[in-house]
């Protein structure tokens, strides 16, 4: 699951490098702020985008492995924040929210703005 | 009068100093001995943006984007009492004659436009509203990289990054385009772009 006929990784979707770093983990679709506080360890934040209420939250659960949302680029307040907190992310997903689902494997590349599922 | 340490002001003045346009301002921090120079301002003028700026804190500051000029006055002189400088700029309409907005981040290499075409910027930073990314590459202002709608051709974009080439890296510029020309209005240090592939 999730490789093409030559074994390589399938890029699910593509998007905006706005913070660096690669990272594997667990998909959680947050749709509302608190949702994200439930966040656990290993997981990535998947959500439309993260307005104020969302950062304020972030900053409170540590445990966020990476972000993709489906808006921004990286020149917004969220994705400045995400590279001070250091949490790989990629803006400007598109549809990431339609595609990618709970508990889903994926690897975020922060370095060339993909999602690859596993 | 003492400027210093007010960093939208700063930011404004460093605008200046690259001789970059900006829409027409005046800093105002005491209303009283500063009315004949605001009334100047206000003379012809419909509509103003307010902005404002403390010491040390520019955080959480009063703003109207767009006010009345027969209304700038009290307003002025009440932030002015709350402990604020005010900015008081020539207004930009957000929708009647603007052609884009947003951000320009100057890499290393490249230079990144982060754009939305009508309403207020505040949407690009706080909704991620974005509509067009551009990425010109520094040394002959080739667009290397696009995504979105075009809000204008890239011509026009590129006379801008033309403008602001020479802008130290990592550094953040607020503009708009409007048909009558372009305006910058803030510029920001982003030390975290460091990180960003360039």
């Amino acid at each position: 699951m999730g490789k093409n006929k030559k074994g390589k990784q399938k890029i699910t979707l593509k998007g905006i490098v706005a913070s660096p770093g690669i990272v594997q983990g667990k998909v959680r679709v947050v749709k509302s702020p608190k949702d994200i506080l439930m966040a656990k360890r290993e997981e990535i934040i998947i959500t439309p985008f993260l307005s104020p209420d969302f950062i304020t939250l972030l900053k409170k659960n540590g445990q966020i492995k990476g972000i993709v949302t489906n808006e921004g680029g990286a020149t917004c307040h969220a994705a400045i924040l995400a590279r001070e907190f250091k949490i790989p992310y990629i803006a400007g997903a598109g549809k990431a929210t339609k595609m990618l689902k709970n508990n889903m494997d994926i690897i975020l590349d922060g370095e060339k703005g993909t999602v690859y599922e596993i | 009068m003492k400027y210093d340490k007010f960093s939208k002001i700063d930011s404004i003045k460093e605008i200046k100093r690259y001789s970059l346009p900006r829409p027409e301002t005046i800093f105002i921090f005491d209303f009283k001995k500063q009315e004949k120079e605001i009334d100047k301002f206000l003379k012809g003028k419909k509509t103003v943006s307010i902005r404002s700026d403390k010491r040390g804190n520019s955080r959480f500051c009063p703003n109207i984007p767009r006010c009345q000029s027969s209304e700038a006055k009290p307003l002025i002189e009440k932030i002015n009492t709350q402990g604020y400088a005010v900015i008081l700029h020539e207004y930009l309409p957000v929708k009647k004659g603007r052609i884009a907005a947003g951000h320009i981040l100057i890499l290393k290499n490249h230079i990144l436009m982060e754009l939305i075409g009508s309403g207020p910027v505040s949407r690009l930073d706080r909704q991620g509203a974005v509509e067009e990314i551009i990425k010109f590459r520094k040394s002959n202002l080739e667009e290397v990289e696009h995504f979105g709608r075009r809000l204008a051709k890239v011509g026009v974009f590129r006379k801008v990054a033309n403008l602001v080439e020479n802008i130290p890296c990592f550094r953040v510029l607020d503009f708009a385009l409007m048909e009558k020309g372009v305006y910058f209005y803030q510029i920001q240090n982003d030390k975290t772009a460091k990180g960003l592939r360039d």
